[in-house]
């Protein structure tokens, strides 16, 4: 109960007065300049439509899981630079219902970048036939990724006392996870990458997406490479509200980090 | 003298290639759409009274317009596979799903040949084609992407600055 109304407070604070639209309008700027890049491309066959649906889409999630990172970043070093942890922390709300309504709130991004993306896949995948299959890849690993990252998201923020630094650590992280996604695909590829890939969960969720969009994998095929989101959020899932008691607290003074 | 032309005879035919299969497809046309993908179905059958050597089957596609280029392995990643030995009067099905990836006039056909034994070719025989035609499909084009492309950014700004406005006006 707690947690809904954590999470509706959170829902409002951002997508009333915060900057949840103002993302989710960047957002589409980007996709949109993606978008009409590739349909003005006349000379696109059907596996390079593939391809550009699954960059889209790879885009879309990528961007997405960036900004809900960001927002989730924010939730506590936000709260108690703003002087406003103090007041909910005085609520009678427990810490894990904090954490977890920050969670859904952040999360609320994410699916609002998924809905977003939608018409803009609709457009690129409608001739070929992909629309449901990549809307729906697009929403479960898109989702699970999010999630993951938003609690990696929470447990930097709570670790940090200032902001910026909750902002700097959890966009760094993402940029160095999502990097090796952009590699060229000619570049010789040892069983080192494949390693390094699995166990990275934004690149490792993103091949499972390229895998079915355009190698035509089974669904069942490679659901190894979503190990390693799913154990993201458990373990994340479990520092962040098995310690939510320590980590949702005030600062004595300037912290460290 | 006799002995001598009974073993050169065994050697003769010993030297010579093992029986050719026969191979068929299931069908001769098929028209699709671009990105459908179908299986193509060819049969090989051993007509000859001897076991076939193990077989190596590989499909092929080529473009019958000359505007049109194709990369067989955008078609199939699977365009070869191998055959045990047929015994005599024995048939194999072999299955080809293949993806049509762009619109045009196209034919395939399946090459049969012994595998593993090199030096006792050339037995090769090859289908009949299949001759596939691919319809193209609703084009890409900038001006069909060009609603979403503008109407989903003006909708969200819009929304976004009606919101301040409403802050502000609260404030």
């Amino acid at each position: 109960m707690s947690t809904r109304v954590v999470a509706a407070q959170e829902g409002r604070d951002l997508w009333i007065a915060g900057r949840a639209l103002l993302l989710v309008f960047a957002f589409s700027v980007l996709l949109s300049a993606i978008t009409y890049f590739t349909a003005i491309d006349q000379t696109l066959n059907f596996l390079e439509q593939k391809e550009a649906v699954d960059f889209t889409l790879q885009i879309a999630v990528g961007v997405g899981v960036l900004v809900t990172l960001v927002v989730s970043a924010d939730g506590i070093s936000g709260e108690r630079e703003r002087g406003t942890l103090e007041a909910l922390l005085l609520t009678p709300v427990a810490r894990r219902s904090i954490m977890l309504g920050k969670l859904v709130a952040a999360l609320s991004v994410w699916l609002a970048a998924f809905l977003v993306t939608i018409p803009y896949i609709w457009v690129l995948g409608n001739g070929v036939s992909l629309v449901t299959k990549a809307l729906v890849l697009g929403l479960a690993v898109g989702t699970l990724v999010a999630t993951g990252l938003a609690l990696f998201g929470l447990l930097v923020s709570a670790r940090c006392a200032s902001n910026k630094a909750s902002l700097a650590i959890s966009f760094f992280v993402l940029l160095a996870l999502f990097a090796p996604t952009q590699l060229p695909g000619g570049l010789p590829r040892g069983w080192f990458f494949d390693v390094l890939q699995r166990v990275n969960p934004v690149a490792s969720g993103l091949q499972y997406t390229h895998l079915i969009l355009v190698t035509g994998h089974s669904w069942t095929r490679d659901l190894s490479y979503l190990i390693s989101p799913v154990v993201l959020i458990l373990v994340a899932g479990a520092l962040a509200l098995g310690a939510s008691t320590r980590l949702v607290r005030l600062f004595p003074g300037v912290n460290s980090v | 003298m006799r002995t001598l032309l009974l073993l050169a005879g065994l050697l003769l035919l010993s030297a010579l290639p093992a029986a050719a299969a026969d191979v068929t497809f299931d069908r001769p046309s098929a028209a699709v759409s671009v990105g459908d993908r179908i299986t193509l179905t060819s049969q090989v059958v051993n007509p000859a009274a001897e076991p076939t050597d193990a077989l190596v089957a590989h499909l092929d596609v080529v473009s019958l317009d000359p505007d049109v280029t194709v990369d067989p392995e955008d078609w199939s990643s699977d365009r070869t596979q191998y055959l045990d030995p047929l015994e005599p009067g024995a048939s194999r099905t072999v299955s080809w799903p293949v993806q049509a990836v762009v619109a045009g006039s196209f034919d395939a056909y399946v090459v049969v040949a012994p595998a593993g034994t090199p030096g006792r070719g050339p037995v090769v025989v090859t289908t009949a084609p299949v001759h596939v035609q691919v319809a193209g499909r609703r084009e890409l084009g900038a001006g069909g992407a060009l609603p979403v492309v503008l109407a989903m950014p003006v909708l969200l700004g819009l929304g976004a600055a009606a919101m301040r406005y409403r802050l502000r006006g609260i404030r």
